[in-house]
């Protein structure tokens, strides 16, 4: 019984994975906070979990990559950076693991070679265990990530992304992992990314065999999502058949989406005689007693819909995305027509496109177009440009078989197999002039940047700019609660709160009074540490103008929209504006795509009208009640 | 009997003679300028006269400050430092107005302010003076005139503007060639800048100390000496932080420095508060600089090792009083250093943070420590005025205490809004190099590691604005 450590080698690891009796644990915390807290569980809750999670054991803490760099920068205001060294400085044993989504990296779209590579150095100094996949399960699209990895002599873990149907045998899936060692080589660990938990027990249970057939001594790590509330099932029989690694998360943390309980795990295998290696049980159930009382402060964060979906089977929706399909679904005010896009037409499009692996940017480019199909009314009738670039063969070959002609024939139009000709193939994208990135950086921040802080805006450039500026106006927040951070509502006059700085210094505020002063700003009077400090807001200013407006209900922009002005109804960034001004427009039209995160989502007119004004115009970023444009409604 | 005494200043130096005048149970009339109307000076006054929209230009102006005097029944006036100061004509009007200036006469502010004439009576006074010539004369003559004084007093030289002074209207003259190009463009300047193209040369002493003595002289014939200061750390002569008494480790030499000043401050009839600055050279070597003649923005040192208060004295002696003490009544005890805590970016050559908002003002304070501040919470650093916004002076009983002291006050500071000079002040204190007491005019030169450190602000009152916004917002703008 083998302990596996941060700064093992590598071929050490995987001995040691080849040799184990029993099967180790990698706690997905990054996942769990993905799928079921739209990644906002904060650094402060994974540094109260530290001491009990370094303690329990296990394989690796999966803790960065998938979508939480961007939300990192974007809504917790932590630079990914810091949280792997804050992390590493209180967990100095256990291996930190990422989740990269090989040419698309952190993001959603594919990044220059020259980034790729840039970014995953600048990573694996702190990342041991680099979970990578493809979509298309194309493998070339990962290749320089695993050259990188190998280079750093860090642990390549390359998935096999899995899905079901008639086409997914176990043929298919143990070529694919031919594929992957024919690039790699032998010392890696395969990884099941079964990010939708798909398939029964009795599936999962075979695929691994199946491939431990093939390939006796490859360690395989099984991944997958409680979503249908079975994956304790799914990993019994995955661990039954020989894989060594499996994932879950803190129990009193999980959701319907995530990761399932680990404690459940632990104890279901044990009574069949397969023992978690290392794992300190009583340390796990601390993890969880020391979490406990954050979670109410993230309620906000967990799904509209309560309740396990076993209805997944059908639709196929990653875990990933679940939470965020919901919340779009709640604020885009179609939560009702969700039952016809998750049963009916969304598994309808994954088989008219290919029925590959519904997980990102797949996900999203299923969801966009079963959700414009069922809200547009006219089906492929407003095609993404992501859809358009999977016809083109962008993102790598159809798997299993091409969608249909007239797919290709509404999405390209009517001269496709001209476009086909001209422009189909891998997208080949030029490396970027890091030189020159550098150099507008530092324009934009106003000092040299370090290497990590031009990773983080290769990822995202505008977002990685408003980043650096909030952290040097407002330092290093990570170390507040989410009692303070995500508090709604104000706090209350008197309120004492307290907390340590990153340099371990105590402070507190008091809460005091926020008065109004005749010019319509308001004084916030805070007591820091015994001295008075006033924090000074000009007053809001309405309808546009340098203030921000005031949030709008949700009822309040759907009354707006009834009456032609039509607002933003969610926080996201303008795509595309689909109307001119002085068009004529009918209830259902598309007047503009809006994306928020990865999931981009069709506004329509809920009205009859004329086009009058716009106000937003691709790129904008808008908040919620935010103007897009105004509509003269026919009387 | 309760006397009125008009203020013409702004900022700190406003305060600090209000204090004095309030002392003393005078009674202390503020003047301001619109952009001034909601400053402290006006507050703490007992009285305040808007003398104009401004900005810089009614606190320059003579006649409404001699008229708001006049009308608000003062007797006396105060001109601080900067402004008015050291203008003859302002002293002039006020005495033909029949209003005490406090300062000075203006006959000796004409003749120290003119250079040449200031040089004249030192050097018939026997007061080391670095090797100059006398105004040189125009056109063809005067650069003969320079060229010869270069072969024999060898370049560099010094290239100054009679008239100027501050730092400003100098420039440094290396060759034969860059001499006859500079004369004429120099009186250009000259007359620009102070309408007098008189201009003359100086020999160039290297990397000196800039040592400066401070005295008080009554109309009775009594002068006192009240010990050195250094203020040798400057920017393109600018003073950023000034320290009593000096650190040359050389007690006969500064004896005789004061002892100088004395004579020097005799020579020209001097009454009132001055200050006599010299240049020390490496082989001790000191020359007469000028006289200057108002009250020092780096007083502050002399009144914390002396224990005489400056201000008072100059008000006491203007109406005619004699020096209440002798130079045996004056004792030095121990060290002062004051910084000057400027809204201003050292990385940005010291760009001033104008239209910026202090969000956050927490002051230190405890043993041997003294602020003379304008700042307050809420406080907009003026576009149109200094950028002064606090000073800070500390006293110890020895150098290193004082160091310390000082090294704890900024650690304690805390400013949010602008950028200030504290982070940068924080480098120096830990300067090993200004911790044993040798720096002179070249040490910001030779330590550019000074201008290396991270922008300040307490993480505090960074999270604490965070707190705010989510407060006011009623959630948190940056995570939704």
């Amino acid at each position: 019984m083998t302990r596996i450590f941060h700064g093992m080698p590598v071929s050490e690891v995987l001995n040691t994975l080849r040799q184990a009796n029993g099967y180790y644990i990698t706690n997905t915390a990054r996942d769990l906070s993905q799928s079921d807290f739209k990644n906002r569980i904060l650094l402060h809750t994974d540094l109260l979990a530290a001491r009990a999670r370094e303690k329990a054991g296990y394989f690796s803490l999966e803790i960065t990559g998938g979508a939480s760099v961007h939300v990192d920068i974007l809504r917790k205001q932590v630079n990914p950076f810091t949280k792997l060294k804050v992390l590493r400085e209180k967990m100095p044993q256990t291996m930190f693991q990422t989740l990269c989504r090989g040419v698309n990296l952190f993001g959603y779209r594919p990044y220059p070679q020259n980034v790729i590579r840039f970014t995953v150095r600048e990573f694996a100094k702190y990342v041991d265990v680099w979970r990578t996949f493809d979509f298309m399960n194309h493998i070339e699209n990962m290749r320089p990530v695993f050259e990188e990895v190998a280079a750093a002599e860090k642990i390549n873990e390359p998935c096999i992304c899995f899905s079901t149907g008639p086409e997914h045998t176990n043929a298919f899936y143990v070529g694919k992992v031919k594929e992957i060692i024919a690039v790699t080589g032998g010392e890696i660990i395969l990884c099941i990314k079964n990010h939708g938990g798909l398939g029964t027990p009795k599936r999962i249970g075979e695929l691994v065999h199946a491939i431990k057939q093939s390939y006796p001594d490859l360690p395989i790590h099984y991944h997958g999502h409680n979503t249908d509330g079975n994956d304790v099932g799914r990993i019994t029989e995955a661990v039954i058949n020989g894989a060594t690694i499996v994932d879950a998360a803190d129990f009193s943390f999980t959701g319907y989406y995530g990761p399932p309980p680990v404690l459940s795990v632990i104890q279901t295998l044990k009574e069949l005689g397969h023992t978690a290696i290392c794992i300190d049980e009583e340390a796990i159930i601390e993890t969880s007693d020391a979490i406990r009382d954050e979670r109410k402060h993230y309620d906000q964060f967990e799904s509209q819909i309560k309740g396990f979906q076993p209805t997944v089977q059908i639709h196929k929706l990653p875990g990933g995305a679940m939470g965020s399909s919901l919340e779009q679904a709640s604020k885009g005010n179609f939560l009702d027509k969700m039952p016809d896009i998750l049963h009916k037409e969304l598994p309808r499009v994954q088989k008219e496109l290919g029925n590959w692996w519904s997980v990102t940017p797949g996900s999203q480019i299923l969801w966009t177009t079963a959700v414009s199909n069922v809200l547009g009314g006219e089906r492929y009738g407003n095609p993404s440009g992501d859809l358009r670039n999977l016809l083109l063969g962008k993102y790598g070959p159809f798997p299993f078989y091409k969608p249909e002609e007239w797919i290709f024939e509404k999405v390209l139009g009517e001269n496709w197999q001209q476009i086909l000709e001209e422009e189909g193939g891998i997208e080949v994208i030029e490396d970027m002039d890091l030189a020159h990135e550098r150099y507008a950086l530092a324009e934009k921040i106003g000092i040299e940047p370090t290497d990590q802080q031009l990773v983080l805006y290769l990822q995202h450039p505008n977002d990685a700019v408003e980043f650096l500026k909030f952290e040097e106006q407002y330092g290093q927040v990570y170390v507040l609660p989410p009692s303070i951070f995500f508090r709604q509502g104000g706090f209350e006059i008197g309120e004492v709160l307290h907390f340590q700085d990153h340099n371990g210094k105590e402070h507190m505020i008091e809460i005091g009074p926020s008065p109004v002063i005749d010019t319509g700003e308001t004084n916030v009077y805070l007591n820091v540490d015994h001295h008075q400090s006033i924090f000074n807001f000009q007053p809001e200013v309405l309808g546009g103008g340098q203030g921000k407006a005031a949030i709008l209900s949700k009822e309040e922009i759907l009354d707006l929209a009834m009456a032609g002005d039509m607002r933003s109804p969610f926080a996201g960034n303008i795509v595309e504006i689909s109307v001119k001004e002085g068009q004529e427009i009918l209830i259902g039209d598309r007047i503009a795509i809006m994306e928020a995160m990865k999931m981009q989502t069709p506004i329509l007119s809920k009205i009859d009208g004329i086009v009058t004004w716009i106000s937003a115009k691709a790129g904008d970023s808008l908040q919620p009640g935010d103007k897009i444009l105004k509509v003269d409604k026919n009387e | 009997m309760k006397k009125k005494i008009l203020v013409a200043n702004r900022g700190e130096i406003a305060i600090r003679l209000i204090r004095a005048i309030q002392e003393l149970d005078h009674e202390a009339v503020a003047v301001y300028e619109t952009p001034d109307q909601r400053s402290r000076h006006i507050r703490i006054a007992n009285e305040a006269v808007l003398l104009g929209d401004g900005p810089r230009c009614d606190y320059l102006n003579i006649d409404k400050i001699i008229k708001a005097a006049k009308r608000s029944g003062c007797c006396a006036i105060h001109p601080g430092y900067g402004f008015l100061a050291e203008n003859p004509f302002f002293a002039k009007a006020c005495e033909t107005s029949g209003l005490i200036f406090i300062g000075p006469s203006s006959k000796t502010i004409y003749d120290l302010g003119n250079k040449v004439i200031a040089r004249k009576i030192m050097a018939d006074a026997g007061i080391p003076m670095v090797p100059g010539t006398e105004n040189l004369p125009q056109g063809r003559e005067g650069i003969e005139k320079a060229l010869a004084f270069a072969a024999q007093y060898k370049y560099p030289l010094m290239l100054k503007a009679t008239s100027g002074g501050g730092g400003r209207g100098i420039r440094l003259v290396e060759s034969d060639a860059q001499m006859k190009a500079e004369i004429p463009v120099a009186r250009a300047e000259a007359l620009a800048a102070f309408n007098d193209d008189s201009v003359y040369l100086e020999k160039v002493v290297i990397n000196p100390k800039h040592v400066e003595v401070q005295i008080l002289a009554d109309q009775f014939g009594h002068t006192v000496h009240l010990g050195t200061r250094d203020c040798s750390i400057q920017r393109r002569n600018q003073k950023l932080i000034e320290i009593a008494p000096s650190m040359i480790q050389n007690k006969e030499l500064l004896d005789e420095i004061c002892k100088t000043a004395v004579k020097a401050a005799k020579a020209a009839n001097y009454v009132n508060a001055g200050t006599v600055e010299f240049l020390i050279d490496h082989n001790f070597n000191y020359y007469f600089m000028e006289i200057n003649t108002r009250v020092q923005v780096e007083h502050t040192v002399t009144e914390m090792i002396t224990g005489i208060d400056i201000v008072r004295n100059q008000i006491q002696l203007a109406f005619g009083n004699p020096l209440p003490f002798s130079q045996e009544d004056v004792q030095i005890r121990g060290h002062a250093i004051e910084v000057r805590i400027n809204a201003e970016d050292p990385k940005n050559n010291f760009m001033p943070e104008g239209g910026k908002k202090v969000s956050v003002y927490r002051s230190t304070g405890g043993f041997g420590v003294r602020l003379d501040g304008f700042v307050y919470q809420g406080y907009i650093i003026p576009e149109v005025y200094d950028s002064l916004l606090v000073k800070l002076t500390v006293h110890g009983f020895t150098w290193t205490e004082t160091v310390s002291r000082l090294h704890r006050c900024l650690e304690n500071f805390v400013i949010a809004g602008p950028k200030t000079t504290i982070p940068f002040y924080k480098n120096i204190v830990q300067d090993k190099d200004f911790i044993s007491g040798s720096f002179d005019t070249s040490y910001l030169e030779k330590h550019p590691h000074l201008f290396l450190y991270d922008e300040d602000a307490s993480e505090a009152g960074k999270l604490a604005k965070l707190i705010a916004e989510i407060h006011y917002r009623k959630r948190n703008p940056f995570a939704i």
